[in-house]
């Protein structure tokens, strides 16, 4: 039986930058493949390409070679302005610094995505930003700007932001790094959750030994290689 | 809609910067808008006020003009109208002031089809007993409407007159401008002060508007050809350039002069915002990133932050348009009198408005469009990994290393804090060179309207050195030069007097005064530019100023020209400032004529620094003259005529120095500005700085050595700066006004004072952005992110 085309397929994908003594290697002819609705964490000590792999799939970065395929879409054959299109509407990306625009409110932090990619008609866009704002536990903090927001409910705004346009795949770089344990488990279960009821792709990046517990299946690099590919019962 | 609220309150979150852009182009729009306003008002008044009066095209000076003289000018078929008129100087006497005055008769003071004279008062036409005072004449003549004032007309004696109303001639540049007072009467009441009867000039206006000047002369040709043959005598013909006032064309030179300046005043606001805006964008670089992530387009990114540049061009304009329209209305006001027109009831046309609100607008959606676009292409992998200033810091921090290892034995302590504060000068070179360019073109005006001040008193001065004489009488009809000279010898006070002689001529088309002067007096001594003065019994000689030779090109060193009907020889070429005139030998004119009458009587006196003395020797000159039967006509005392001509030279280079101002404020605004943005950008490192031990005096001298870093980049730039920008402005003045000598660099003494007012200006734009510095604590500066 043929297995299913995957969301995510990279072949041979490398990236590396300049740097003093000549060239740094953060990818190395990397192959994966990444199903539709799986929660796949990327482990590995610093500087081993985790969030060098995180931006080529959200079309941040582009590779130096290889072939990489993101929800059907060659990434390399995108110009920047389609790049920013496409990635509204096909990723939603979580931060480890929230990276909430500090003069627009929570709700309007929420519509943003929205009003870029016109997805969404614009009468609905505030009845569908508070109804995620809703599902992430933050409803009563709707019209509050991110300094008034601790930093859990900064970090579900994010979230709630990230699916504003309902995309397949949810990019998170150590969302949980700047949470404490209690709000870091909450947002871990909200993904899972999100990846088992609704089908998203998560593909997040973490330090977190407990995020393991949550997820379907782990990827470990090393030097920019992948050295492990686990799953998870 | 999310995306217009974002843009409008990123503006209030930085309202200080932003209201610092909107205040720079503000100013420069201001400033720009202020000459536009004043030239369209000033044009308006030419076209509403000078060329609707129907000027005069023409005056003829005849032996007697008559009707009969009249009805010729009327029969021929290119004339529209005529009149007749009679001009006599006179001595008016009100509240204690004496001033020269030109007592003007019409044959019909209600005509509306030749220069027509606007009533200012009740009484009206000018009839029977009395005079009226042209307006611009009234606060200058120290006289009150309905009060008396003692007038003596040349060769007759004082009478009391009253001031019956007042009129507005347009024709005449305005009254205090040019120390003379203007009066008018009817014919009747002119020859009973004194004058002749009867009217001595025909002027004429002819039927075509658009006829050039030449086309106008080849029209007073013919009619001059008919007078004659009619039998009058022509003495002399004055054709001045069609529908344009006689200031006119000096006005709109001055104006675009100060117009372009003002445009530099805009640019220098451009070079603020393109630093502001860059600098709100660096401050904004991880949040477009974050847009971008989140899908936004680089037009909708784009049209975000262009709409902040376009909020900050309105609220500019909604500034900078009412107060040009009123600073403009007072500016365009004062050049209105100069030209002698009122204002009242004309409005800024609204294209000049609706330029302003386009460049208002303009300004600084241009200034955001670069670094817009560059903050766009940024990756935004790379946008968002970046942590603010590091690069050009550590390019620095190599040369600093071995510039300290010099200096630290030099300066002991003091000198790594002061290279850290100058090495940050160049951390942001960009930002640093758009702050250095905005003060150092700031100043860079400034020294050149300093430049241009010297030069003016400069070649004021050399007039002025020229004529060793204190005191000028102008004698109501001409007298023996030997009488005129021996009776002023005898007055007690006089040192040495000369009686000088006028010819007002012709050279081919143009005008030409040829003043005769004795070659080897002691009161006149030009400055030679060329050839040599005057030679003792040469004859046909003639030595011409250096503005006439501009008027009139042909009159070069060596050249020969039929004047009079003599030829005669051009043998030098003197500096004589604002006077278009030929020198030549009284004796050469006194052949001309046929006679050795004179007019003229420069006059040296034994205490030549005392105005005590200098009224006595004009009361009692005019006594001695009176008795000998040779009236005084008018008077003119050196200082006197001086100060006329600085304050019409100075007002001009006064207005450049206060661009140059505006600019300099602009360029410190910049330097707020510039300083604010480091210190923001820096709490982090300041925040180290104090964790590490910096006291509040360090964190100081760290940002106002830094602020005195550039203003002495701008210093240093400004100095080869102003030599263009003297030459353009020496070029400029000598268009509109006359050839100053050059003076491209500015003196020690005004580079120390600019210096000085740039450290002044450093501390001051330094101060608010020091002392936010000094607020910084270092645990929240640390954990700034």
């Amino acid at each position: 039986m043929q297995s299913p085309t995957p969301l995510i397929r990279l072949r041979g994908v490398g990236k590396s930058y300049p740097v003093a003594g000549g060239e740094f290697h953060a990818l190395s002819n990397l192959d994966l493949d990444i199903q539709g609705g799986e929660f796949v964490a990327v482990v590995g000590p610093s500087g081993s390409g985790k969030s060098t792999l995180l931006n080529l799939l959200a079309g941040i970065d582009r590779a130096g070679s290889g072939e990489l395929s993101v929800a059907g879409q060659d990434l390399r054959a995108l110009p920047e302005r389609a790049l920013s299109r496409w990635r509204g509407k096909a990723v939603g990306v979580v931060f480890q610094f929230f990276q909430l625009l500090p003069t627009l409110t929570a709700l309007e932090n929420v519509m943003l995505p929205m009003d870029f990619c016109d997805q969404w008609p614009a009468a609905e866009r505030a009845t569908r930003a508070l109804a995620l704002l809703e599902r992430l536990g933050v409803p009563d903090q709707a019209d509050k700007f991110p300094s008034a927001l601790s930093g859990g409910q900064q970090q579900r705004v994010a979230l709630a932001r990230a699916l504003a346009n309902a995309p397949a795949l949810i990019l998170a770089d150590e969302p949980t790094g700047n949470l404490d344990s209690t709000n870091a488990s909450g947002l871990l279960a909200l993904l899972a959750e999100l990846a088992r009821e609704q089908g998203v792709t998560i593909v997040m990046v973490t330090h977190e030994a407990a995020a393991l517990g949550q997820v379907q299946r782990s990827l470990r690099l090393r030097d920019g290689r992948l050295v492990e590919d686990r799953r998870h019962d | 809609m999310t995306r217009s609220r974002k843009t409008w309150r990123d503006l209030w979150l930085h309202r200080t910067r932003s209201l610092l852009v909107a205040l720079a182009v503000a100013l420069g729009l201001t400033a720009a808008g202020t000459v536009l306003n004043a030239w369209a008002l000033v044009e308006r008044a030419t076209d509403e006020g000078y060329r609707a009066s129907l000027p005069v095209s023409a005056t003829l000076v005849l032996d007697r003009a008559d009707p009969r003289a009249l009805a010729l000018a009327k029969a021929r078929p290119d004339i529209a109208a005529s009149r007749l008129r009679r001009s006599v100087l006179a001595a008016v006497q009100a509240n204690g002031r004496s001033r020269n005055a030109v007592v003007i008769a019409l044959d019909d003071f209600q005509r509306a089809d030749i220069a027509r004279l606007r009533a200012e008062s009740s009484a009206w036409p000018p009839a029977g007993e009395g005079l009226w005072m042209e307006s611009s004449s009234l606060e200058f003549s120290g006289a009150h409407v309905g009060e008396p004032v003692s007038l003596r007309l040349a060769g007759a004696d004082t009478a009391p007159v009253d001031i019956q109303g007042l009129l507005r001639d347009v024709s005449q540049a305005p009254g205090w401008m040019e120390n003379l007072v203007y009066l008018y009467g009817s014919e009747a009441m002119l020859t009973r002060l004194g004058a002749p009867a009867g009217f001595d000039e025909l002027q004429v206006r002819v039927r075509d508007e658009r006829a050039t000047r030449a086309e106008v002369r080849a029209s007073v040709d013919a009619l001059r050809t008919a007078l004659t043959q009619a039998g009058y005598t022509v003495k002399s013909v004055d054709v001045p350039e069609p529908g344009q006032h006689i200031h006119a064309a000096q006005m709109d030179s001055l104006l675009m002069t100060q117009g372009a300046f003002g445009l530099l005043a805009l640019l220098a606001c451009g070079f603020l915002v393109v630093n502001l805006v860059a600098a709100m964008l660096t401050g904004q670089t991880r949040e477009i990133a974050v847009m971008k992530v989140l899908g936004g387009s680089p037009t909708q990114i784009g049209t975000m932050v262009l709409a902040q540049a376009g909020a900050l061009g309105l609220l500019a304009s909604a500034i900078a348009i009412p107060t040009a329209l009123w600073l403009g209305r007072i500016y365009g006001g004062l050049k209105a009198e100069l030209l002698n027109f009122p204002l009242d009831g004309i409005a800024t046309p609204a294209w000049a408005v609706m330029l302003q609100l386009a460049v208002g607008l303009a300004v600084p959606l241009v200034a955001a469009a670069l670094p817009v676009r560059a903050a766009l292409r940024r990756p935004v992998g790379e946008a968002l990994r970046d942590i603010g200033i590091t690069r050009e810091g550590q390019a620095l921090s190599l040369k600093r290393g071995a510039v300290a290892a010099r200096l630290v034995p030099l300066l002991g302590g003091w000198a790594r804090p002061l290279l850290l504060s100058v090495g940050n000068a160049f951390r942001r070179r960009q930002r640093m060179l758009l702050t250095v360019l905005a003060l150092a073109s700031g100043g860079a005006v400034y020294l050149g309207a300093a430049n241009l001040r010297s030069a003016v008193r400069g070649s004021v001065d050399d007039l002025f050195d020229a004529q060793r004489y204190q005191l000028q009488l102008l004698v109501a009809a001409p007298s023996p030069a030997a009488s005129l000279e021996a009776l002023a010898l005898e007055v007690p006070g006089i040192a040495a007097a000369e009686a000088w002689r006028t010819l007002r001529t012709s050279l081919g088309p143009e005008p030409l005064t040829l003043l005769g002067v004795l070659p080897s007096g002691r009161l006149l001594a030009p400055r030679l530019v060329e050839g040599r003065w005057l030679g003792d019994g040469a004859i046909q000689e003639l030595v011409v100023s250096r503005l006439l030779q501009r008027q009139q090109p042909a009159l070069t060193v060596g050249s020969r020209h039929r004047i009079a009907n003599r030829d005669w020889t051009v043998v030098g070429l003197v500096e004589a400032g604002p006077q278009a005139l030929a020198y030549t030998s009284r004796a050469n004119l006194d052949a001309l004529a046929g006679n050795e009458l004179a007019t003229n009587l420069v006059l040296r006196l034994q205490r030549p620094e005392s105005p005590v003395a200098l009224l006595d020797a004009v009361r009692q000159l005019r006594e001695a003259f009176a008795e000998a039967g040779m009236g005084v006509a008018a008077s003119q005392s050196q200082a006197e005529n001086r100060r006329v001509i600085e304050d019409h030279l100075l007002m001009v280079v006064d207005f450049l120095g206060a661009m140059g101002l505006v600019m300099i404020s602009v360029g410190a605004m910049g330097l707020a500005s510039t300083m604010g943005l480091a210190v923001l950008e820096r709490r982090r490192e300041i925040g180290v700085l104090r964790a590490i031990g910096a006291r509040n005096g360090a964190i100081l001298a760290l940002v106002q050595v830094e602020g005195l870093t550039l203003v002495v980049l701008a210093w240093l730039a400004s100095l080869p700066l102003a030599l263009p920008i003297s030459a353009l402005l020496e070029v400029a003045f000598g268009r509109i006004m006359f050839a100053v000598p050059w003076r491209l660099l500015p003196s020690a003494g005004t580079a120390l004072i600019w210096l000085g007012l740039m450290a002044l200006i450093s501390l001051l734009a330094c101060a608010l952005p020091a002392r936010r510095a000094l607020r910084i604590p270092a645990a929240q500066a640390l954990a700034y992110s």
